[in-house]
């Protein structure tokens, strides 16, 4: 599903030059769930962002469900991501003014779909998570962990092949940081591909696979047995 | 652009910054509204020229002989010039696609007499079209005909002013005034908008005149009206024309100025066109400027916007969004507020102006109003304006890169 080799990544910070990605070679199964770790500096948003499109390697091959990831136009750009990709991230990002079930329509709008359909879908990947009651309140009504149901809504919204999730946990408390992950896990049981960034432990132990990344090389993969968060809810 | 789920984003975010949408609005509505009353201004300030100079007809060129000031074709200088009727024939002849009314003049004083009211009036013998080049009101009765001319019957039209001098209280109409012991039949009574010198005169076939008083063929003046839909260059090159052939026919110096006058109203009104043509100019101008104002005014917090919703430019790209569909977003909103807000602009003007504008009526400024043209012109100007504001700011809005824009730091 995913394949990179030799990804070389540095940022220039004024005369400097700050190599982040020191040669990555990695590789994803269809419906693995990997947690990627390691310590803040190490490089692991930066793989994420360039995994995700929202940013270029300087050098490397990446390839996304065999379709080389190259030279992308912006426009091409955002049609991949819209298409292969939903993101999860640590602050949400929810768009404010729009209910949650706008929010989760969005990638569907983008994809052109037709607005019965749109909310049709959108409300089904609601019920998914659980929130369908919660449909037309704004964000701002909803608790950080409806929150971060919402936007697991949206990112699965438009079927992409793989899900990233940055820090999904990073501003819930523990209960709800297990609620996420139980909902994660579930969605990978049903077969969806999702890559995790985490630093926590117990977050990354919930996954199947847990690839270590210290100073921009990857020092650990290995296989584990995963942890069911339902457990602790 | 019609699609229902921008329009329902623009409205959103339109609604959720009620202030700011307002001050923005209100700039552009303004300037727009300057811009209209600016040219409904120069607009009334024309209508006060045209009505000052609606006495007589716009289109009219007098004929005047004088006297020669340069010797010519065997002439000494100082040949008093003298119009016969043949001159008036011969022009009304020669022109036949260019002359709209003409009516020669023939200048006279008389001792009238009613009964026992006496009175010195001017009498200009003329044709029957010179009703229509002066402009001459008939109250009562008619002006005078074809046959009238012809017959050369001895028939009158008198001024309000002798009316009521010679008839008191009594009804002219019908009634026989002597002009110089000869009686002639009043047939109508005329007001003029000029003053009341002018409807201290007499009107009469110019035929007439001539048989009783001198039985002679001169006239003193020829008056016409050119074809009405010539514009100003073909009037003054009609006059122009009319002039040299008059200069050819009397032997007058073509370089000389005093033999034969034309005077064509034309060249008053080139005069005056041209001044409310700098004036317009300048007011449009003006209205720009102000217009200006207010779309840098739009951009500004268009580029406000962006900034404050960059994350979530951020988030729409990272699902997917192209850029050319922020833009599109972009452009739109400040489309909408730019061409909402001067239509308001606009329609205020509008009101102002159907309420107030007709009952001005000075001398120097009449009937303040926009043509529809402006208004289609403004319009289009308001669009284009706010796709200028909005062109800047909805590029700088597709340039957001989303991993800056999503960074939590």
């Amino acid at each position: 599903m995913i394949e990179i080799k030799d990804l070389h990544k540095s940022y220039r910070m004024g005369s400097n030059s700050l190599h982040v990605l020191k040669g990555i070679n990695f590789k994803a199964e269809d419906g693995e769930l990997v947690a990627i770790m390691g310590s803040s500096g190490s490089g692991k948003s930066t793989l994420l962002n360039i995994l995700g499109m929202l940013d270029v390697a300087d050098s490397g091959e990446y390839t996304l469900d065999d379709v080389p990831i190259k030279d992308l136009s912006e426009t091409k750009a955002a049609q991949y991501r819209n298409k292969f990709l939903g993101f999860i991230f640590q602050s949400f990002n929810l768009i404010n003014y729009k209910s949650a079930l706008e929010n989760v329509a969005l990638p569907l709008y983008y994809q052109k779909v037709g607005r019965k359909e749109r909310q049709e879908k959108a409300l089904s990947y609601l019920e998914k998570v659980g929130l369908k009651e919660w449909a037309t309140h704004l964000p701002s009504e909803l608790s950080g962990g409806q929150k971060q149901r919402v936007a697991i809504a949206r990112a699965m919204a438009a079927e992409p092949k793989v899900l990233l999730a940055d820090e999904p946990t990073g501003a819930l408390d523990s209960t709800t940081s297990y609620e996420v992950m139980d909902l994660i896990q579930k969605i990978n049981d049903e077969g969806n591909t999702i890559l995790v960034v985490t630093h926590e432990e117990d977050i990354a132990h919930m996954c199947k696979r847990i690839v270590h990344l210290k100073d921009g090389v990857i020092v650990e993969d290995k296989k584990i047995e995963q942890v069911r968060a339902q457990q602790y809810v | 652009m019609f699609d229902r789920d921008i329009w329902q984003e623009i409205f959103h975010t339109l609604k959720n910054n009620k202030l700011r949408t307002f001050l923005t609005g209100f700039s552009v509505g303004w300037a727009i509204f300057i811009l209209v009353m600016l040219l409904a201004s120069v607009n009334g300030m024309q209508n006060g020229f045209t009505s000052q100079f609606n006495d007589d007809a716009t289109n009219s060129i007098f004929v005047r002989p004088g006297t020669t000031s340069k010797a010519y074709g065997g002439f000494e200088a100082g040949r008093r010039i003298q119009l016969k009727n043949d001159d008036f024939d011969y022009i009304k002849s020669s022109f036949p696609k260019d002359i709209e009314y003409i009516s020669a003049r023939y200048y006279s004083r008389t001792t009238a007499r009613y009964q026992s009211e006496t009175g010195s009036y001017g009498v200009q013998g003329v044709h029957p079209d010179h009703q229509i080049i002066e402009k001459t009101l008939i109250t009562k009765g008619r002006f005078l005909n074809e046959a009238d001319v012809i017959n050369k019957a001895k028939v009158a039209v008198l001024g309000r002013k002798v009316a009521e001098d010679l008839f008191k209280d009594e009804d002219p109409l019908g009634k026989f005034a002597e002009f110089n012991g000869l009686p002639f039949r009043v047939i109508g009574i005329f007001t003029d908008e000029g003053d009341d010198n002018a409807e201290r005169i007499i009107y009469a076939p110019v035929s007439t005149y001539q048989r009783i008083y001198g039985n002679t063929n001169d006239i003193s003046q020829v008056l016409l009206t050119y074809n009405p839909t010539y514009d100003l260059t073909k009037a003054l090159e009609f006059s122009g024309r009319l002039e040299d052939l008059m200069k050819r026919r009397h032997k007058v110096s073509p370089e000389d100025q005093a033999g034969i006058y034309v005077w064509n109203y034309a060249e008053a009104f080139d005069d005056i066109s041209s001044f409310s043509a700098v004036l317009n100019a300048i007011s449009i101008g003006v209205g720009f400027l102000i217009l200006i104002a207010g779309i840098v005014g739009i951009g500004n917090i268009m580029v406000f916007t962006i900034k404050e919703r960059t994350k979530e430019i951020g988030v729409r790209k990272a699902l997917g969004a192209q850029p050319k569909q922020i833009i599109n977003l972009v452009l739109l909103e400040s489309t909408f507020i730019t061409a909402i807000s001067g239509f308001i602009g606009l329609i205020f003007a509008w009101v102002i102006l159907s309420v107030i504008g007709p009952t001005i009526n000075t001398p120097a400024f009449t009937n303040p109003s926009v043509s529809l043209s402006t208004v289609i012109t403004a319009t289009i100007i308001l669009i284009v304006a706010g796709v200028l504001a909005g062109l800047i700011p909805a590029i700088k809005a597709a340039n957001v890169k989303p991993i800056v824009a999503l960074s939590d730091k």
